[in-house]
C-alpha cells in the first residue's frame, strides 16, 4: 500500500485510467509542496541556527519568532525588478536556474520515504535503478550552474562556473565509488541492489558502521556538491562577488539560493538513507518517514555547523583533496566492500 | 599579439575590498600575473579642508580617516597641533588619552580580525569580534556621546573628564575581554583550513618591508622591532611596561598573531593607565572654549604616532594665523598597500584576497 494507491482509493469512482492519472498528478503536487515547505523550514532553521551560533537573535520581526520571514523574503524577491545583463547569452542565462531547481525536485521524487501510519509507504516513484537515477540527476544540477556562469557574460560568473566544474568533477568520482561500495554489499542480500528502497530495507546493520570510510568520503563529497563552506567554490563570495549567480536578480536568484539549501537537504537524506539506516528504527513500519526526516535534519544541522565554522579552502587544494586523497580512499573502500561481501559473506 | 591574460577589474564595489579599493588584475587562469591598485574613490580632500578650519575644528577630519580606530587619529593630530599652539595637555588628560587610544587600537584590531575571517569565507568570528567591539564603543559613548567618529579629544586636553562609570566599564571590559579574546583566537588558529590559508602565504621579507616604508603590525610581523610608542615615546608610553610583539615569519599568519598579541599588550597598557591615572584638571586652561578659535601658532611640526595600522604622521606648517597653513598626513595604510602588488605576484586569486585582508586596509585613511 503506497500513497499512490491511497489517493487512488479515494478517486477510484472515476475509473482506472482517469483515477490513476489524477492520483499521479496529485502526488506530484504533494511532492512539490513537501519539498518547498521543507526548504522554507530549512532556510528558517538555518537563519535561526546561524544567529544562535553567532550570538545574534535572527529573524524575529515577521510573524511569531520570525516564522513568516521567509515568506516575506520570497514576496520581496518576486517584487524586485529583474535586471538582465545586456550582453547575456539569452537562452542559457534564462534556463539555468530552472535546471538547478527542477533537477532538485526531480531527485526528491526517487527517494524512498518509508511508512507513515495510515498513508502507508510515502515513496513517490518506485524504480529498480533509483540509485543510478538519483545520482544522474545530481549530475545535471551543476550543468545549470555552469550555464549560468557562461550565459551571464561576466568574468566573475565565468570563473565561478569554472570553479564549480573543477569541484564537481573531482568529487563526483569518489562519491559514486563510495555509493558503489554499498551497492556491492547490498548485492549479497537483494537482487535489486541498485534500488535505494531495497538497499535500505534489506540492511542488517546501518552501512555507516560497516563502511565508515565510505560515509566519510560521501559526506565530504556531499559538502562539495551542495557547495557550502569550506567548499563553496561556486559562490566564493569574498573573491568572485557571488560566483555564477552574480548577475541574477529576483526569483531567478532565489532559485539558486533554494537550490543550495535543497542540495544540503537532499544530501542529508541520502546520507541518512545510505549510511545510517534511513527510515529504519523502532516502530519503523508505522513512522519510518519521521525517522528519516529526523535523521536528515540532524545531518542538516551538522552541515550548518561545518558551514558556519570553516573558511573557504583554496581551489587547488580542493582539487587535490578530491583526486589525491578521496579517490584512492574510496577505491580502497570499494575493494574492502567486495572482500567483506564475497570473502566473509556479510 | 594580443594579451593572453584575462583582465579582471576587482572593485571598487566588491565584497572584500574593504571599502573602495579597486584592483586591476591580469590573471592567467586563477593566478595573478599583474596587479595594480587604484585608489582615490573615497577622496574627501581632508588635508586641504584643514587649511580652512580653525585648529580645534580640524580634529573631525582626523576622526574620519581611520574610522575604525578614530581615537588614534585624534592623538596623532593633537600631538602636532598642541606643539604648534603651545598648549600641552595636563597629566590626567595624557593618561586618559593613552587609555582611550589603546581601547581604540583594540577596537580597530577587532574589526580587522572579524573582517579577515570574512575575507577567508569564515562568517562566524566576525560577530564575536563585533560583540566585543561593541563594549568598547559603549565606553566611548559614555565618554563623549558618540561611537565611531568620536571627536573626544580636544586641543589641550579632552572634551569630558572620566567619571566613575567609565572607569567601572573599562574595568569590566578588562576583566571579561581576555577570555573572549582567547575564544576568538582559538576560533581561528585551531582551524586547519584557516592555517592552510595563512601559513606561508604572502611572505614579506624584512628588506622589502623596509624599502617600501611598511610600518605597524605588518613590519613587526616581518621581524623588525619598530614601534613609535617605544622608539619615540609620545604621551606617557615611556612610563608603561609593554612589549612589542614581533615575528620573523612575515606571512599572513604572522601578521595575524602579531595583531592578537598587540591586543593583549594594549590590555596591559590600559590596566597600568588606570592605576596611574592622577587627579587634576583634564584640560589646559589656556585652551578654554572661548579661546579655541583665537589660538595662533607659528612654525612647523611633524608628529608621529603609532596608530593601529602603523606609523601615522601629521605635519603641520603654521604661519601665525588662526588656521594652519598646510597640513600633511603620512598615512600608514597607504604605504602598506603599496606592498600588495609585490606580494600578489604569481599567487592565486584567493591568496591575493587573503593578503590584501592581512594588510588591514581602511580607506578613509588611504584616500583622506
Amino acid at each position: 500500500m503506497s500513497i499512490l494507491q491511497w489517493i487512488y482509493g479515494v478517486l477510484s469512482f472515476l475509473g482506472h485510467d482517469i483515477g490513476y492519472a489524477l492520483a499521479y498528478i496529485i502526488e506530484s503536487i504533494i511532492l512539490v509542496i513537501f519539498v518547498s515547505v521543507m526548504l522554507i523550514f530549512m532556510i528558517y532553521l538555518f537563519r535561526k541556527y546561524m544567529a544562535r551560533v553567532q550570538q545574534r537573535i535572527g529573524p524575529n520581526r515577521v510573524g511569531k519568532f520570525g516564522s513568516l520571514q521567509l515568506i516575506a523574503d520570497a514576496l520581496k524577491l518576486m517584487g524586485k525588478e529583474i535586471i538582465f545583463p545586456k550582453e547575456r547569452d539569452d537562452l542559457p542565462y534564462k534556463v539555468a536556474p530552472f535546471i538547478v531547481f527542477f533537477g532538485l525536485v526531480l531527485a526528491f521524487a526517487f527517494l524512498p520515504y518509508g511508512n507513515l501510519s495510515i498513508f502507508g509507504n510515502l515513496t513517490v516513484t518506485y524504480s529498480d535503478v533509483s540509485i543510478i537515477f538519483i545520482f544522474a540527476i545530481l549530475a545535471i544540477m551543476p550543468i545549470g550552474e555552469v550555464l549560468a556562469g557562461i550565459g551571464s557574460h561576466n568574468k566573475y560568473a565565468l570563473m565561478g562556473a569554472l570553479r564549480t566544474v573543477a569541484k564537481d568533477v573531482s568529487f563526483e568520482v569518489p562519491m559514486m565509488l563510495s555509493v558503489l561500495a554499498i551497492v556491492v554489499m547490498a548485492s549479497a542480500r537483494t537482487p535489486t541492489s541498485l534500488s535505494l528502497e531495497s538497499v535500505v530495507t534489506t540492511e542488517i546493520l546501518p552501512y555507516g558502521i560497516l563502511e565508515p570510510i565510505g560515509l566519510l568520503v560521501f559526506f565530504i563529497a556531499m559538502v562539495a556538491r551542495a557547495s557550502y563552506s569550506p567548499f563553496d567554490m561556486g559562490e566564493s563570495d569574498s573573491e568572485l562577488v557571488s560566483g555564477y549567480s552574480t548577475e541574477y536578480t529576483g526569483m531567478r536568484f532565489a532559485l539558486f539560493y533554494i537550490g543550495l539549501f535543497g542540495t544540503i537537504f537532499l544530501g542529508s537524506l541520502l546520507i541518512a538513507l545510505l549510511y545510517i539506516g534511513g527510515f529504519n528504527g523502532p516502530f519503523s513500519s508505522q513512522v519510518g518517514f519521521i525517522w528519516l526526516i529526523v535523521k536528515g535534519l540532524i545531518l542538516v544541522l551538522i552541515s550548518f555547523t561545518i558551514w558556519l565554522s570553516m573558511p573557504r579552502i583554496r581551489i587547488d587544494r580542493l582539487v587535490n583533496t578530491g583526486w589525491k586523497y578521496l579517490l584512492p580512499i574510496s577505491f580502497i573502500n570499494l575493494v574492502l566492500a567486495g572482500v567483506l561481501t564475497l570473502g566473509l559473506g556479510w | 599579439m594580443s594579451d593572453p591574460w584575462i583582465e579582471l577589474n576587482i572593485g571598487p564595489q566588491h565584497p572584500s575590498m574593504h571599502g573602495v579599493l579597486r584592483l586591476k588584475a591580469k590573471l592567467d587562469g586563477e593566478i595573478i600575473k599583474e596587479l595594480e591598485p587604484v585608489i582615490g574613490y573615497l577622496h574627501r580632500n581632508a588635508e586641504k579642508l584643514c587649511e580652512m578650519g580653525y585648529y580645534c575644528d580640524n580634529l573631525v577630519y582626523f576622526d574620519r580617516m581611520d574610522y575604525v580606530g578614530a581615537m588614534n587619529m585624534e592623538v596623532g593630530y593633537l600631538e602636532a597641533a598642541e606643539k604648534i599652539l603651545g598648549v600641552p595637555p595636563p597629566d590626567r588628560a595624557k593618561w586618559i588619552r593613552v587609555i582611550i587610544a589603546e581601547l581604540s587600537r583594540i577596537a580597530a584590531h577587532l574589526v580587522w580580525a572579524g573582517a579577515y575571517g570574512l575575507d577567508l569565507g569564515m562568517l562566524t568570528p566576525f560577530f564575536y569580534c563585533f560583540a566585543e567591539r561593541e563594549k568598547i564603543l559603549t565606553i566611548f559613548t559614555e565618554a563623549c556621546g558618540s561611537r565611531q567618529e568620536t571627536n573626544y579629544m580636544s586641543i589641550g586636553g579632552v572634551y569630558q573628564d572620566f567619571n566613575d562609570k567609565i572607569i567601572e566599564e573599562i574595568k569590566d571590559f578588562l576583566a571579561t575581554f581576555p577570555k573572549k579574546l582567547e575564544e576568538i583566537y582559538n576560533l581561528y588558529v585551531k582551524n586547519d583550513v584557516f592555517l592552510s590559508r595563512t601559513k606561508g602565504i604572502g611572505v614579506l621579507s624584512k628588506e622589502v618591508a623596509i624599502s617600501y616604508g611598511v610600518t605597524g603590525p605588518m613590519l613587526r610581523a616581518s621581524g623588525v622591532e619598530y614601534d613609535v610608542r617605544k622608539a619615540e615615546p609620545y604621551l606617557f608610553y615611556d612610563k608603561v611596561n609593554f612589549e612589542i610583539p614581533i615575528s620573523h615569519k612575515g606571512d599572513n599568519l604572522a601578521r595575524f598573531l602579531v595583531r592578537f598579541e598587540e591586543m593583549r599588550q594594549s590590555l596591559k597598557i590600559i590596566k597600568q593607565g588606570l592605576e596611574k591615572l592622577p587627579e587634576g584638571p583634564y584640560f589646559n586652561p589656556k585652551a578654554k572654549k572661548s579661546m579655541m578659535i583665537r589660538m595662533r601658532g607659528e612654525g612647523e611640526y611633524y608628529a608621529r604616532t603609532e596608530s593601529s595600522k602603523g606609523e601615522f604622521g601629521v605635519y603641520i606648517v603654521a604661519d601665525g594665523g588662526v588656521k594652519p597653513y598646510r597640513v600633511r598626513v603620512r598615512s600608514p595604510t597607504f604605504k602598506n598597500l603599496s606592498i600588495l602588488p609585490v606580494l600578489s605576484k604569481d599567487v592565486m586569486l584567493a591568496d591575493m584576497i587573503a593578503i590584501s585582508g592581512s594588510i588591514d586596509l581602511v580607506f578613509g585613511e588611504i584616500d583622506r
